[in-house]
């Protein structure tokens, strides 16, 4: 049980890191072709990468609890997927905040720059801390967690794939809603 | 005109209006006094946990004072129309930028200043035993505050909910820097130099400072002009 919780976290926090990747890379193209797809792209990687991150911190909770017998331990690598989380979760916040799609979109794509590029400095930072502090020594991997984890990794992509296509299509389908009721309202 | 002397022009430009309106600093000083005080009401520390929390309090009034600050900094251009004069005067974003970055750092660095003692003060506390190390470590960790406060400020003025969004924005970004003059400013009021078991937290808030002010003197352009 152990194991398994342990190798949910291992495998679905690097699939939101590659979801994170998805969408500063959008966000850079959306930037520069201003085509709205790679916005719609951006919001959806975001998306699917947060609800990946919000279930391995979960799992990762409970796994702090199975393994040590405290809820959290501020572990390094939960600690640090908690601070991604609490970034992302203002780009998402920021983008319910404006009405105008196109400030939506130029300023969503700013924040996830920026919050990209905060992820590894947040790493880093934590991981001093954590080394600093006279806390419990870190739960380490269990062995053989790594061949669990792999395959694990590979379900998560292809169902972190899966949702971020929906999301796009959902999004791309409001977008044309959108568009439509602009141009009634000014018939 | 050249670069810098934009950069001058829009900093002065700030300041001078600031200083005349006093809206801001006013907030900000009284804020931060609030805090400290409502802080020594809840804990009646000891002036050894004073010494090992100073860090964190410091920072967290910081934080706080300084967004009151940043909320200001664009949201003042909005009335009359100023933000879109500035934004066509031939002057490049990243000059308009970097001209109210320095605006906001002189005033944000005059509040912790004021602070300081305050704190000091209040808590009994001899904080400046290191004081050199310990401007350093302000003069760094402002500039990161600044830097992401600003660039924030110019993306959020024309939301409605801007007084929410941007500490919403800011505080996790600014994670990384904050934790980094927390540590340092904690060992160096307790008046411990900064040695090689701390010496990464000002590599953490130097590397912080140049990776962000470059991304955002990049990209105020897009947020500024769209």
């Amino acid at each position: 049980m152990r194991d398994a919780l342990f190798s949910f976290f291992g495998s679905g926090a690097p699939v939101a890191m590659a979801a994170a990747v998805v969408a500063l890379v959008a966000s850079v193209v959306f930037l520069r072709t201003r085509n709205f797809l790679y916005d719609a792209l951006a919001l959806a990687a975001t998306k699917t990468g947060f609800a990946l991150l919000a279930a391995a911190l979960a799992a990762g909770v409970l796994w702090s609890r199975a393994a040590g017998g405290v809820w959290w331990a501020w572990d390094t690598r939960l600690t640090t997927a908690l601070v991604c989380g609490l970034v992302y979760a203002a780009y998402l916040m920021l983008r319910r905040a404006i009405e105008e799609p196109t400030e939506r979109a130029t300023s969503a794509a700013v924040v996830s720059v920026l919050a990209f590029l905060d992820a590894p400095l947040a790493a880093i930072a934590i991981a001093w801390w954590r080394a600093r502090r006279t806390l419990p020594p870190e739960g380490g991997p269990p062995p053989g967690w790594g061949t669990l984890a792999s395959g694990n990794a590979l379900a998560m992509l292809l169902a972190g794939a899966a949702l971020t296509v929906i999301l796009l299509r959902r999004e791309e389908r409001r977008r044309a809603q959108d568009a439509e009721r602009r141009a009634a309202l000014t018939l | 005109m050249g670069y810098f002397r934009q950069v001058a022009v829009v900093a002065f430009k700030d300041l001078r209006a600031e200083l005349r309106t006093k809206e801001a600093i006013n907030a900000s000083l009284a804020f931060s006094i609030v805090i400290l005080l409502l802080f020594s009401f809840a804990f009646d520390p000891s002036e050894d946990t004073m010494r090992e929390i100073s860090g964190g309090l410091l920072w967290i009034v910081f934080a706080f004072a300084g967004t009151l600050m940043l909320n200001r900094s664009f949201a003042r251009e909005v009335p009359n129309d100023c933000l879109d004069a500035l934004i066509a005067a031939p002057l490049p974003a990243s000059a308009l930028f970097l001209g109210k970055c320095l605006a906001n750092y002189v005033l944000v660095l005059a509040v912790e200043l004021v602070s300081l003692p305050v704190f000091g003060v209040f808590y009994n506390v001899h904080w400046a035993k290191q004081f050199p190390e310990l401007l350093l470590v302000l003069l760094l960790g402002t500039w990161a505050l600044t830097v992401i406060g600003t660039i924030f400020s110019a993306l959020t003025v024309n939301i409605k909910l801007r007084e929410v969004m941007l500490p919403m924005l800011t505080y996790p970004i600014l994670i990384p820097a904050l934790m980094s003059a927390m540590q340092l400013t904690t060992a160096l009021v307790s008046g411990t130099a900064i040695g090689a078991d701390n010496v990464d937290s000002l590599k953490m808030l130097i590397g912080f400072d140049i990776v962000f002010t470059a991304v955002s003197l990049v990209l105020v352009e897009t947020v500024l002009v769209g």
